[in-house]
């Protein structure tokens, strides 16, 4: 009889996308950074009836705001943010350095002359402020910038050694490239080209290095929904792999950019201008795939041990008139002071030591004694091949899970490309090659207080395309 | 020559409850598995026989709470007949004296390993000379009866201490003996709590290759040992010496020629202090070695003699394996 392994089901989303209505108006708003209490954002909103900041072409300006999380991780009301950064510029996207004491922002180099950052001509470049209690001053610029280009959306990994950025500045493949700076002793180095694997003829804009290792941009290359597009390339050693192109909800036939993930990427905001009234909201999503932020990674179960016997270490062993030879258990013996020895497999062994006295012969058996129950590791157990083809089944099977005392309810795989399984055993086609992070995660059948248990285990797969 | 050994920093320090070892004062002891011990006659001064001195004093310890009269017993005392070494013709005379009072175990020339000096010391309570006598032949003379207060008292072990020379006074045949501290003069009835010990221990081995033959002297180390220092003699290459105790298992010792000496250095584990250790002699098995005599002593780092007792200190020790077992 033959199986039917679960599929996943064409058309389910994998995320759940909810605009921040605090926020929203008729205004753009662009997320910038959260922090522990709240998010930044950027906009050109309203403040006052009585006054309103424009440019010299009659549009509002950007400014920093700063809406605070309530009780329940909700945004709220939003206020001013480093108001003694304002000026007749617009102040763009920025980032904060990992210890918070530097901010990292958008904004144009001549202040009379400022304009809308997204999708302006005007030339912009990446300055720093440094707080000072609660204020930001000493706003310099960034090392590289250089008034014929621009430089903007900077963004700091949360190790603080990349410093990823947009710009036209030379060495860009299209219209806006992804840069990056290393922090070398505490110095930027010159900036590179993150190269072509992420870098296309077209704009990519508002660069995003998740913990996860995913490098989140915006495009408006061919191919996508629509305008600008959210993609995520995974670095691979040095290089990165081709960008990925993110579903629907995440990305719409309108603007979608500024992708800020949290949780290992399971949470999140970004902007989009799909509610076509023609400005920029901030939404959150939530991933509907289930992944743990912390996953242990599937161990081998080793069915090897060393055994001592410590007291012989206490002396010197030369003339030494005696052999020590351990009796496994299992009808195999080794000789010395110390032994290795694997078993077959699970199971209670009596491992004997034996003592020889090299001068009569004699065995004197039995002379210490070790009960040992060799046992599977608790975990859940993934068995599959580590290496499979591109649009091939690659089949996997949590059989081998051992929970002592789990009632198993449910068995969910997530493939690490925003798709998942549920089943003992399931058979999955990748899309694309790479090497992909396979969490299985098992919970329990609730029990009489109505508690479930959950484990969770990883493994590393590499898709490869056939060799043609 | 016996040299009176003054150390200053000396580390013999035996804080026994001779009261709690079991009884048992067969010398050698139960536990030893020796045949008998061996005296030969000085004249000549033979030492290729197996004696280097021709005199073994032995100690006998009884509890200060024992009250009773009690009597040394020697085994075929006389030289001749059925068991002992024949050197020619039968002119062996050996003297046994028995000391107590003052002095008898704690003057320094009593903790020697050879009968220069005062190794006398004390107050003789009895002495006799036996020669060829067939009415000792295989059998068992008595000393005594002794008072227990006419030992001399040691209160760092709580007993009264007797000592027992054998000297072979002239002569050159070998006397093999044995003794025993007896509550009874006729039979051997030992004291509950006594103990016998020796600084230098002379004896005879199996006459057998038979490798099942395993003789065993216990060393006691006290506290303060580094290392001790085991000196044999004469032991004609007549199989294997190892050392065992509770944390080592059997570790291989030299032993001499013919008439000659060997020594070995034994390094003391922290859990080896307060206990005995065990001489274990394995007879050579591939050729018979008879009528093997040897000697064995052994010292402390500082040179004092450590005591063999015949009913071992702790007990005889028993090498103590413990396994660990590591996932890999």
């Amino acid at each position: 009889m033959v199986a039917t392994l679960p599929v996943l089901l064409s058309g389910q989303s994998s995320y759940e996308v909810k605009q921040l209505t605090t926020i929203s108006g008729s205004s753009d708003d662009i997320i910038a950074a959260v922090i522990k209490n709240g998010i930044v954002f950027c906009s050109n909103r309203k403040t006052s009836p009585l006054v309103t900041r424009k440019n010299l072409q009659g549009q509002r300006l950007y400014d920093f705001y700063f809406a605070p999380f309530n009780s329940k991780k909700e945004v709220g009301k939003p206020e001013p943010f480093a108001n003694e950064l304002k000026g007749k510029f617009n102040l763009g996207p920025g980032s904060f350095s990992p210890d918070g004491k530097e901010f990292y922002f958008t904004r144009n180099y001549n202040s009379g002359k400022s304009r809308k950052v997204k999708g302006e001509t005007d030339k912009y470049g990446i300055f720093i402020a440094h707080k000072s209690g609660a204020d930001w001053i000493n706003v310099t610029p960034f090392d590289y910038n250089d008034q014929r280009y621009r430089l903007a959306y900077p963004f700091i990994s949360g190790d603080g050694k990349y410093l990823f950025f947009s710009s036209d500045m030379d060495g860009s493949l299209g219209k806006s490239d992804i840069f990056v700076c290393e922090n070398i002793d505490g110095k930027w180095s010159r900036p590179v080209n993150v190269g072509p694997a992420v870098n296309s003829s077209s704009s990519e804009v508002y660069p995003f290095f998740s913990s996860s290792g995913r490098l989140y941009f915006s495009s408006d290359r061919k191919g996508g929904k629509g305008g600008l597009d959210i993609y995520y390339s995974i670095k691979q050693g040095d290089g990165w792999s081709a960008p990925i192109l993110m579903d629907e909800p995440i990305n719409s036939k309108g603007d979608d950019f500024a992708f800020y993930t949290l949780s290992s990427d399971q949470t999140g905001y970004f902007s989009s201008d799909r509610n076509r009234k023609g400005d920029d909201d901030i939404y959150s999503f939530k991933h509907t795939i289930l992944r743990w932020a912390a996953c242990d990674t599937l161990k081998k179960d080793s069915y090897c041990y060393e055994f001592v016997e410590e007291t012989a270490l206490l002396s010197d062993s030369s003339g030494m008139e005696f052999k020590w030879q351990w009796d496994f258990g299992d009808g195999t013996k080794a000789d010395g002071i110390t032994a290795t020895h694997c078993f077959a497999g699970p199971g209670s062994y009596y491992v004997q030591l034996n003592f020889i006295n090299l001068i009569t012969g004699k065995v004197e058996l039995n002379q210490a004694s070790y009960l040992l129950d060799v046992e599977r590791i608790v975990q859940p157990y993934i068995t599959s091949q580590d290496v499979a083809i591109v649009g091939e089944d690659l089949k996997m099977d949590a059989s081998l899970t051992n929970l002592p005392g789990w009632d198993v309810d449910t068995y969910y795989w997530n493939f690490d490309d925003d798709t998942y399984l549920t089943g003992s055993e399931v058979s999955k086609k990748f899309k694309r090659s790479g090497k992909f992070n396979i969490q299985l995660i098992i919970s329990s059948i609730p029990d009489d207080a109505g508690n479930v248990k959950e484990a969770c285990v990883c493994k590393d797969i590499v898709i490869k395309e056939r060799k043609k | 020559m016996r040299s009176i050994k003054h150390i200053a920093a000396s580390v013999s320090v035996l804080f026994l409850t001779l009261s709690a070892i079991c009884s048992g004062q067969a010398v050698p002891g139960n536990d030893e598995n020796i045949p008998y011990l061996m005296t030969f006659g000085k004249d000549g001064h033979e030492t290729s026989w197996g004696d280097d001195d021709f005199s073994e004093t032995f100690f006998f310890t009884i509890p200060k709470e024992y009250k009773e009269p009690f009597y040394i017993r020697v085994y075929d005392p006389d030289v001749g007949g059925n068991t002992d070494e024949l050197n020619g013709y039968w002119d062996t005379k050996m003297q046994y004296t028995i000391l107590g009072g003052k002095g008898c175990y704690t003057n320094p020339d009593a903790k020697g390993t050879d009968p220069v000096g005062n190794y006398k010391s004390g107050t003789v309570l009895a002495s006799r000379v036996f020669g060829v006598d067939p009415k000792y032949d295989e059998k068992w003379f008595t000393f005594g009866p002794f008072n227990p207060a006419d030992g001399e008292y040691y209160p760092k072990w709580s007993c009264y201490i007797f000592k027992i020379v054998c000297d072979g006074i002239s002569g050159n045949d070998g006397n093999l003996y044995k003794y025993f501290l007896s509550k009874k003069s006729d039979d051997n009835v030992p004291i509950q709590g006594a103990n016998a010990f020796t600084h230098e221990y002379t004896f005879r081995m199996w006459n057998s290759n038979d490798t099942s033959y395993v003789s065993h002297i216990y060393p006691y180390i006290d506290s303060g040992c580094i290392y001790v220092r085991q000196r044999n003699f004469d032991w004609d290459s007549d199989g294997d010496f190892i050392v065992v105790s509770v944390v080592r298992k059997g570790q291989k010792q030299p032993t001499s020629g013919d008439n000659d000496w060997a020594e070995g250095r034994i390094q003391v584990l922290p859990d080896e202090i307060g206990k005995s250790l065990d001489f274990r002699f394995y007879k050579r098995k591939d050729f018979l070695v008879k009528n093997n005599n040897v000697v064995v002593s052994v010292q402390n780092q500082y040179g004092e003699n450590l005591p063999f007792f015949t009913v071992p200190i702790g007990g005889v020790p028993v090498y103590k394996p413990r396994i660990k077992v590591t996932k890999k």
